[in-house]
C-alpha cells in the first residue's frame, strides 16, 4: 500500500520544482527584461558618445572658424555695389591720384561666370581703372583682402592710347552674396 | 498513541505534512529496523506463555546467545504499570547491549485450535490465494461459516503430504495477546525506539523442529504427540515425513487429553497408518511424564520415543521454539531430517505466520519503507533543488548587478536627444562655414594673375607685353554637387633674341609649372599650386618673326618701341580645374 506516494511526489518534487522554475522563469523573465532595456541603453549611450566625439570635434573646428565666418557675415551684410565703392574710395584715398583713376563702375544683377554654376546667390561686378601696374595691383589686392566674395572672372590690360606710362584695366568680378 | 491519523481522513497537503512530521520526529528514516521482521532483528525478547507460566529469554543473534528475560507473569499481564515496566527493562536491556530494536517474538503455547477449509478450495494451487486470504477474509474461506473476523486469527497450513485427503488446514489462535502487542507498540512510538512483534504458534514451530528432533529418517508413517501443559498436538506424518494431518486436543483441565488414545486409533485407521512410530515431545515444564511410558503399553507394536533436541545454553529442554524459530534454514546440521514439509514449512515461512500483525489501520499511518526512502531522496534532492534555485538566481542577480553597475545603465535616453540637436546645429554651422570657406577660396584674384604678369615678363628681360587677357570660366556639368572651372591667360608681344630661350623654356611643361609653383610660393595662393588636387596646366608659345623690326644701333634701342624687337610671339596658359579638385565651386547654396 503506498497511501503517501502521490502526496509525497507532488509536494516533495513536483511542486518544489514548479516553484524552483517559477522563481528561476520570474528572475530570467525579469534579466531579459533588463538586458533588453541595457541593450536599447547600451545603444543609446553607444550613440550619444560617438555624437559627443563627434560633437566635439566639429566644435573645435566650428570655434575655429568662428570668427572668420563672423567676418564674412560682417561682410555680405553690406550690398556688394555699396561696399565695392566704399572700400575702393577708402584705398583711393591711399594712393596718389596721379597714378591710379577709375574709368567706370558697373554692377549687373544677372548670374554669370561662377554664379552661373552655383546656387549661391551671386552678382556681378565690372570695374574699368587705368593706372599704374604696381598701384592698380596694390589697389585689387587690397579689394580682394576686404572683400574676399569677389572672385576673378575677367582681367584685361591694355595700353593707354594717349598717356604711355598708364595701363588700362578691366575687371570683372563674380561676387557671392548671402 | 501518536497523534498521527490515517492519512484516508487527511486531505493531500495534510497527508503530506505528516509524511514529513513522521519524517522529522521519528527515526523510521533512519532506522531500517521500523520495516523489518522481528526474527530478523538482531536483539530478541522471546516469550513463551505455555499456561501455567510465562518464560521470556533474550536473543543476541550477533553473538548468537540466549540469555534469561524479565520476569513477565499473569499478574504483570493484567497491571498495566507492571506491564510498561516490564517492556521499559526490556528497552534498557536492549539499548545496553547497543542494539537499535528489539523484536518480540511470541510463541503462543497455551492456544491452539484447527479449523477446516471449505471443501471447494481443495485445490494445492490456490494455497498461497488461501494463505492471504486468511489473513484478509478468513470467513470466505473457512468451513465455519458461524465465526466472527475479529474472534481470532486464522493462519493457513498446507498438509504436503502426496495422497492427503485435504491440501491444509487453518490454525486458529484467540487475540488474547493482541492488547499486549498493542502496548509493545504504542511505547515504541512513544519512545521512537522500533519494538517489531511477531506472534507464532508454537506447535507449527514444534513441528517445523522435528526435522532436528527426529534422531533418524523414519521408514514408516509416525505420529508427534506435541505435549503442551494444556492441550496435546498430533501431528501424523506419512512414510516421507511429509505431515498430512493434525490434530489438537484440548486437556480442558486435567493433565492429559481423556481422548488421545481413541484419537490416536480412530486417525492411524483413518489415515491407514498401521502400527506407525510414535513420537512424544514434552514441551511443557509441568506435563504428564507417564504418558510416554503408557503409550509403550497401548500401542506395544509401535516404537514409541520421547524427543529431545540439544539447546542452546539459557533455553531449557521443554522450550525448544524460540530456538528454533532463529534457525536460518530447514537443515540445521547434517543428520537433520529433511522432507518436503520441513522445508516449505521454513523456507515458505508456513510455520513462521504472524498471527497478530499490526492492524492495516494502524500500519497505514505510516508511510511504507519505500515511502519514507522517498521522502527521505526527495528531501535531498530539494536540498540540490534548492541550491540550483539558488544558485541560478545568484547567477542572475550578479549579471543584474553587473548591468547595473555600467555607466549605461544610469544614462539618460533624453541626453541623446539633446546631443542629437546640439550636433546637428554645429554641423549646420560647419556646413555653413565650410560652404563659405569654399566660397571664398582665392581661387580667382586679380592681384595674383598681375603677380603671375609681372614675374613671367620682369623688366629688361628682352620682352614687351602689348595685351592680356585673362578669363575664368566654369567648367561645370549640370546636377553634380561641384564644379571645376578653367582659367586661361592670353598675351601677345615682342621678344628680343635672348628671350626666345626663356619662351622656349615657359612653353614646356616644366617651365610652366615652375612659374606656377613660384607665384604660389611668393603669393601663397595655392589655385597656383600646380601639384596638389586635381589639376592639369597646358602653355602655348607662338614665335615669330616682327614685321615691322628695324635694326638700330644698341644705344638708340627704346624698349617700349615696339621696331626694335626682332620677334613677336603669342602665349596661351590654359589651367583647368576638375569637379574633384579641393578647389572645385559647391554647386548648392547655403543660407
Amino acid at each position: 500500500m503506498n497511501l503517501y506516494r502521490q502526496t509525497i511526489t507532488l509536494f516533495g518534487i513536483i511542486v518544489p520544482v514548479i516553484i524552483a522554475a517559477v522563481i528561476i522563469g520570474g528572475c530570467y523573465f525579469l534579466r531579459s527584461e533588463m538586458i533588453a532595456s541595457f541593450n536599447n541603453k547600451q545603444l543609446n549611450y553607444k550613440s550619444y558618445e560617438q555624437n559627443r566625439i563627434a560633437a566635439l570635434d566639429v566644435e573645435t573646428q566650428v570655434v575655429r572658424n568662428r570668427p572668420h565666418l563672423d567676418r564674412w557675415n560682417q561682410s555680405f551684410s553690406q550690398e556688394t555695389a555699396s561696399a565695392v565703392t566704399t572700400n575702393l574710395r577708402e584705398i583711393f584715398s591711399h594712393l596718389p591720384p596721379k597714378e591710379i583713376q577709375q574709368t567706370s563702375f558697373e554692377r549687373t544683377n544677372s548670374t554669370g561666370g561662377f554664379g552661373a554654376v552655383s546656387a549661391q546667390k551671386s552678382s556681378q561686378i565690372r570695374l574699368a581703372m587705368r593706372g599704374t601696374f604696381r598701384t592698380l595691383q596694390r589697389t585689387l589686392l587690397e579689394l580682394e583682402t576686404r572683400m574676399p566674395q569677389l572672385q576673378l572672372m575677367e582681367l584685361r590690360i591694355d595700353p593707354s592710347s594717349n598717356q604711355s606710362a598708364l595701363l588700362n584695366f578691366q575687371v570683372t568680378y563674380t561676387a557671392w552674396e548671402s | 498513541m501518536s497523534t498521527f491519523q490515517h492519512p484516508a481522513s487527511l486531505n493531500p497537503l495534510q497527508q503530506y505534512g505528516q509524511a514529513c512530521s513522521i519524517l522529522a520526529n521519528t527515526t523510521r528514516a533512519s532506522n531500517h529496523a521500523w520495516y523489518q521482521d522481528a526474527l530478523d532483528l538482531s536483539f530478541q525478547l522471546h516469550i513463551r506463555p505455555e499456561g501455567p507460566c510465562i518464560s521470556c529469554f533474550y536473543f543476541d543473534q550477533k553473538k548468537d546467545q540466549w540469555s534469561l528475560g524479565p520476569l513477565l507473569t499473569d499478574e504483570i499481564l493484567s497491571d498495566p504499570a507492571k506491564l510498561d515496566a516490564f517492556i521499559a527493562e526490556a528497552m534498557r536491556f536492549t539499548r545496553a547491549t547497543g542494539a537499535k530494536a528489539l523484536g518480540v517474538i511470541l510463541h503462543i503455547a497455551d492456544d491452539f485450535a484447527i479449523t477446516e477449509l471449505k471443501p471447494e478450495f481443495n485445490n494445492p494451487d490456490s494455497l498461497h490465494d488461501l494463505r492471504d486470504a486468511a489473513l484478509h477474509d478468513p470467513v470466505s474461506i473457512l468451513e465455519d461459516s458461524s465465526i466472527l473476523k475479529d474472534q481470532a486469527s486464522w493462519r493457513v497450513l498446507p498438509y504436503p503430504a502426496t495422497g492427503s485427503d485435504v491440501i491444509g488446514t487453518t490454525v486458529t489462535i484467540s487475540l488474547q495477546y493482541a492488547p499486549l502487542f498493542a502496548i509493545f507498540r504504542e511505547i515504541s512510538e512513544r519512545q521512537n525506539f522500533p519494538i517489531i512483534t511477531h506472534a507464532l504458534s508454537a506447535p507449527l514451530v514444534a513441528i517445523m523442529g522435528l526435522s532436528d528432533l527426529l534422531v533418524s529418517k523414519p521408514e514408516k508413517p509416525f505420529v508427534a504427540i506435541l505435549q503442551y501443559p494444556w492441550f496435546t498436538t498430533l501431528a501424523f506424518f506419512n512414510e516421507h515425513s511429509d505431515l498430512r494431518l493434525i490434530r489438537t486436543l484440548h486437556h480442558r483441565g486435567v493433565r492429559r487429553a481423556g481422548t488421545l488414545r481413541n484419537a490416536l486409533f480412530t486417525t492411524n485407521a483413518s489415515l491407514e497408518f498401521i502400527d506407525p512410530d510414535i513420537f512424544v515431545v514434552p514441551l511443557g515444564r509441568d506435563i504428564d511424564s507417564k504418558l510416554e511410558a503408557n503409550l509403550r503399553t497401548t500401542y506395544p507394536a509401535c516404537r514409541v520415543e520421547s524427543l529431545g533436541m540439544t539447546l542452546p545454553e539459557g533455553i531449557p529442554a521443554w522450550c525448544p521454539e524460540p530456538s528454533i524459530s532463529v534457525k536460518p534454514s530447514a537443515k540445521t546440521h547434517p543428520e537433520a531430517v529433511m522432507s518436503h514439509t520441513f522445508t516449505i514449512l521454513r523456507e515458505e515461512k508456513w510455520a513462521l505466520q504472524n498471527f497478530l500483525p499490526i492492524p492495516k489501520e494502524i500500519e497505514e499511518i505510516y508511510p511504507n519503507h519505500s515511502e519514507m526512502r522517498l521522502l527521505r531522496v526527495l528531501r535531498l534532492s530539494r536540498v540540490v533543488l534548492f541550491a540550483i534555485t539558488i544558485l541560478c538566481i545568484a547567477y542572475l542577480a550578479l549579471g543584474i548587478v553587473e548591468m547595473l553597475r555600467r555607466r549605461e545603465w544610469a544614462f539618460d535616453v533624453k541626453e541623446t536627444e539633446t546631443i542629437k540637436v546640439r550636433l546637428a546645429k554645429l554641423n549646420a554651422e560647419r556646413q555653413k562655414s565650410d560652404h563659405w570657406d569654399n566660397l571664398l577660396q582665392d581661387r580667382s584674384k586679380a592681384w595674383t594673375a598681375m603677380e603671375s604678369l609681372s614675374q613671367m615678363f620682369p623688366e629688361n628681360g628682352g620682352m614687351l607685353v602689348k595685351n592680356y587677357s585673362h578669363t575664368c570660366k566654369p567648367d561645370g556639368t549640370p546636377g553634380r554637387a561641384k564644379v571645376g572651372f578653367v582659367k586661361e591667360w592670353k598675351m601677345n608681344g615682342f621678344a628680343r633674341d635672348e628671350a626666345l630661350e626663356y619662351l622656349n623654356t615657359l612653353n614646356t611643361r616644366e617651365g610652366i609649372n615652375s612659374h606656377f609653383a613660384k607665384i604660389a610660393r611668393v603669393t601663397a595662393n595655392p589655385a597656383y599650386n600646380p601639384v596638389i588636387g586635381n589639376r592639369s596646366i597646358s602653355v602655348n608659345v607662338r614665335t615669330q618673326e616682327n614685321v615691322r623690326f628695324k635694326l638700330s644701333p644698341a644705344e638708340e634701342i627704346n624698349n617700349s618701341d615696339e621696331s626694335t624687337y626682332p620677334y613677336s610671339f603669342d602665349l596661351t596658359i590654359t589651367q583647368r580645374f576638375e569637379a574633384t579638385d579641393p578647389m572645385a565651386i559647391n554647386v548648392p547654396a547655403i543660407h
